[in-house]
């Protein structure tokens, strides 16, 4: 919501006492900050009020010139209310008691009151509102309504058609969110129901949040249905590592095990929402896949080992083999992990090489990977540009907050991409292009902003950008042939708009920034991911080491890939699963998974968030900072960290981006990094809070 | 983790991707349309006459790709305009109804003068119940509130004609007339109504093309 200062304020009485609110302002969000609460079911701070449930009925009257107050004959919904000078509102008579009453024992009459076996059951704001300020007692003795109690709307969301009470939040979120409308209420009166179109599936990238955002338990998870009730459950704050935003979630686990994953509030990143790779892909953590055992080749099989034997054995050859050896890393890791394989790789082995970029194409200048805006500067932008791929599935919740700039801000956007993409439908101008064509077309629409003219469709894009925009890009752009030549591109269209710090090329793992930051590249002379394999292939890199990564998902030359860690001499695979590489390993270390292991993340728009071991790891998988700590030792005799906060702190001092990070700091929304050019400048920390 | 609901996923249909959707309109209903569009600051707006168009295009009901096609052609969700399509009772979703809609008024003023009488014998001639539709295609009986025609009571509204009071005799008559009349009234019904919504200058354009 726009910032209160620029609005005009007004005078209300709620309950007697008098408040300055923003005009306009709903009731519901003014009694606030009074403290006091209007109970609702169909308001949701993020969506339009549609007042349809009456919930949130108050008393409302209007002061007179004399002083007294003349009340409205009928109580009115708060969410739809807006605050206007004298604006009487009762929030606690006897009258609205009596609404509030009504109105419940209404939504309970067609309600099944099955609680005792309901998912939200604990967490249901129908149950709340409920035994907070609804009748004790049922006056309705005749047969309930009885409707399909299961019914599958997607692999993900169950609804429960007999417990909906209509409110229309999850329609709501379809229409204004995630803008792909694919519920709708169907029928109407006491037989409206929501639903998809004829019960197909429900394909929205985005459908999870449908079950957080219902007020009952009407859409339930699938996967977690019937498995837990929340007062069973604990939870931690934690972050998703499926994709490079970062999003905030809550992590709710039992016994050990993870049940569910809540989207976390945080404003700055992701708001409310998790996208549904996030919210469902995680099952991971469990699976049987898991790596848990130490394994060393024998002979020609891999055999059971333990630590202090793999350590002293890997310690040798990699050693042993300087600078011929080499590490590639994948997009999860921690940046502690990610400063101290750099440290082994450069100061232990004695090698240059290595490397964390999987794309086709691996930019040589840094510039090509910079970042300037943070993702809620999007909602405040002159106009969007997003370039390359479809950005809904590869950065899920910043097509969100995009959507959202379009939608409430009015934030112009232009899609140049070789695919139709979800953010089409609201694009102001859309440029296709054929794969390859992509620089020539940047390069004309860079001439046409600097000075007209042009073909049609680049005509209407040139005109919205010319006053300077924000790019919305990915590492993806190296996929394409002409992967650093469509950077230089890029970062020529946004000077020739005027907005050279609108340029940003995101990550697209969930640590891939944190990799930029850390300089997790080939030092001086080294090499890069692509000569790593060739090197290993031909036998010039004799011991290669993998962390948290499998080449053959990661890299588009399977040839390449299989031909390295056949050839190479000694590689060691250090993953969370069993991948294909594990089949080729001399050793395999197993891996924590992000909930095990406390570190630290950077996300796309460089804010480092911390994230807690939450359950115990499974087997004997360590962290790999620990991992390289212990390899540390067996070589050198370096003295080991106590624990990740430590390692931060050595961070703090040899980066200058990150001067100034430290765990204590990074409680609450994380912090974002200086820029590189004015690192030194150490005031780019914020947020912080703890 | 999969233990309530298994393997459901490839049995649940997919809705079809719009360009996959067969748009039926015939000409005259495009131009229809594309007047109808004029009428309107979008094309949301338009949902209700798009809709009628496509009841008559689809003979006098809206199967799926009806409600396929008019969102497709107003850019809208098929579940939004499947929403607003069984909202009304007078859009037809999901099952055909026979070339004759017959609907029995059962509402106050109408049940007090022998609506259930009339209803019954309606069922017992047709062989129906309220909401099914008989064998040869020919009649569907739909029970309805209120028609707003008390004085006329007990009435019925076939197509765009309301006919009461009626006896015994008279549904015998009626029946008799609406085997012998070949255009379906439903889908006559439904052009009616969409040319109540073009203006002269409008229908004027949609003959030219
Ligand atoms: S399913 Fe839930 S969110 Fe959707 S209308 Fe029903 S109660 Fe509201
Ligand atoms: S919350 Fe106000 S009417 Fe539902
Ligand atoms: S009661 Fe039948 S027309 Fe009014």
């Amino acid at each position: 919501m726009g910032s209160a200062a620029e609005q005009k304020l007004v005078k209300i009485t709620v309950n007697g006492t008098e408040v300055e609110v923003p005009e306009g302002e709903l009731i519901v969000e003014s009694v606030k900050r009074l403290g006091l609460e209007i109970p609702i079911f169909c308001y949701h701070p993020r969506m339009k009020p549609v007042g349809m449930c009456r919930m949130c009925l108050v008393e409302v009257g209007f002061k007179q010139a004399d002083g007294s107050v003349r009340m409205m004959p009928k109580p009115q919904a708060g969410c739809t209310l807006p605050a206007s000078e004298n604006l009487v509102v009762v929030t606690d008579s006897e009258s609205i008691h009596r609404d509030r009453k009504g109105v419940l024992e209404f939504l309970l009459a067609n309600h099944p009151l099955d609680c005792p076996i309901c998912d939200r059951g604990g967490e249901c704001p129908l149950q709340n509102n409920t035994i907070f300020y609804g009748p004790s007692t049922s006056r309705f003795i005749e047969v309930k309504r009885h409707l399909p109690k299961a019914v599958p709307l997607s692999e993900y969301v169950t609804l429960d058609l007999e417990r909906c009470i209509q409110c229309g939040r999850c329609v709501r979120f379809t229409e204004e969110i995630s803008g792909d409308s694919q519920l709708a209420f169907r029928f109407r009166g006491a037989e409206m129901q929501p639903s998809t179109f004829e019960l197909t599936d429900f394909t929205s990238k985005f459908s999870g949040n449908v079950i957080e955002v219902c007020p009952v338990g009407a859409l339930t998870s699938s996967k977690y249905r019937f498995r837990s009730r929340p007062w069973d459950l604990e939870t931690k704050a934690s972050i998703c590592t499926e994709c490079g935003n970062g999003c905030n979630v809550w992590l709710d686990y039992r016994s050990g095990k993870l049940v569910r994953i809540n989207g976390r509030t945080n404003e700055l990143v992701n708001e409310e929402w998790t996208c549904d790779r996030g919210k469902f892909g995680q099952e991971y953590i469990d699976s049987p896949e898991r790596l848990d055992r130490v394994l060393l080749r024998k002979a020609d099989a891999l055999h059971e080992s333990s630590w202090p034997e793999a350590m002293d054995a890997i310690a040798a050859r990699f050693v042993e083999s300087g600078d011929s050896s080499a590490m590639l890393v994948g997009p999860r890791a921690t940046n502690e992990d990610l400063y101290l394989a750099r440290e082994i790789v450069t100061k232990t082995f004695g090698s240059r090489n290595l490397d964390h970029r999987w794309t086709k194409n691996l930019p040589n200048n840094p510039e090509a990977t910079a970042v300037h805006s943070r993702i809620a500067d999007f909602e405040t932008a002159r106009a969007i540009l997003i370039f390359g791929n479809d950005l809904s599935d590869e950065q899920p919740i910043l097509y969100l907050r995009v959507r959202k700039a379009w939608s409430q801000f009015n934030v112009p956007v232009v899609v140049i991409s070789d695919r139709a993409t979800s953010a089409d439908a609201f694009a102001e101008a859309v440029v296709r292009y054929a794969p390859g064509e992509e620089v020539e077309i940047l390069t004309s629409l860079s001439g046409m902003v600097r000075g007209g003219g042009g073909s049609e469709d680049l005509k209407r894009a040139s005109e919205i950008l010319r006053g300077g925009f924000l790019l919305a890009a990915s590492s993806s752009v190296f996929n394409s042939a002409s992967g650093e030549a469509t950077a230089v591109a890029l970062r020529d269209l946004c000077a020739s708009a005027g907005t050279p710090d609108g340029y940003n090329l995101f990550a697209l793992g969930a640590n891939e920034q944190g990799a930029r930051d850390l300089g997790i590249l080939p030092t001086e002379g080294g090499k890069d991911t692509k000569r790593i394999l060739e090197a290993c292939a031909s036998g010039e890199v004799k011991s290669l080491w993998l962390l948290h990564c499998d080449p053959f998902s990661l890299y588009h030359d399977r040839g390449l890939v299989e031909r390295a860690l056949e050839n190479v001499e000694f590689l060691v695979v250090q993953d969370i699963l069993a991948t294909e590489a594990t089949l080729f390993a001399s050793a395999v270390l197993p891996s924590c998974s992000h909930a095990e292991y406390e570190g630290t993340y950077t996300n796309i728009e460089r804010r480092v968030q911390r994230v807690p071991r939450i359950l115990p790891p499974k087997g004997s998988a360590r962290p790999p900072w620990q991992v390289f700590c212990d390899l540390r030792l067996a070589a050198t005799g370096a003295m080991p960290f106590f624990g990740p906060s430590e390692v931060m702190e050595a961070i703090a001092k040899e980066h200058s981006q990150f001067a100034g990070v430290s765990y204590s700091g990074l409680a609450g929304e994380g912090c974002v990094l200086a820029s590189a050019d004015s690192a030194l400048a150490s005031a780019g920390i914020e947020g912080g809070g703890g | 983790m999969d233990i309530i609901q298994i393997n459901y996923r490839d049995s649940r249909p997919k809705a079809p991707p719009p360009e996959n959707v067969e748009l039926k309109f015939s000409e005259r209903a495009v131009r229809e349309l594309e007047q109808l569009l004029t009428h309107y600051p979008d094309k949301k707006s338009a949902m209700l006459p798009a809709l009628w168009i496509a009841q008559r295009e689809y003979g006098g009901w809206l199967p799926s790709n009806a409600i396929a096609e008019v969102a497709v052609r107003l850019d809208r969700s098929y579940a939004e305009v499947e929403g607003v399509a069984t909202f009304y009772t007078m859009y037809h979703p999901g099952h055909p109804v026979g070339k004759h809609l017959i609907e029995v008024c059962t509402c106050l003023t109408c049940s007090v003068c022998g609506a259930y009488r009339i209803a019954d014998y309606l069922k017992q001639k047709l062989g129906v119940d309220y909401g099914e539709t008989t064998e040869d295609g020919m009649f569907t009986l739909e029970e309805v509130e209120c028609l707003d025609a008390c004085d006329r009571a007990p009435v019925l509204q076939v197509g765009d004609q309301y006919i009461g009071p009626v006896t015994r005799e008279d549904v015998d008559k009626l029946l008799e007339r609406l085997r012998n009349t070949a255009e379906p009234t439903s889908v006559k019904l439904a052009d009616e109504i969409v040319q109540t919504q073009l203006h002269a200058s409008d229908q004027e354009k949609v003959r030219k093309g």
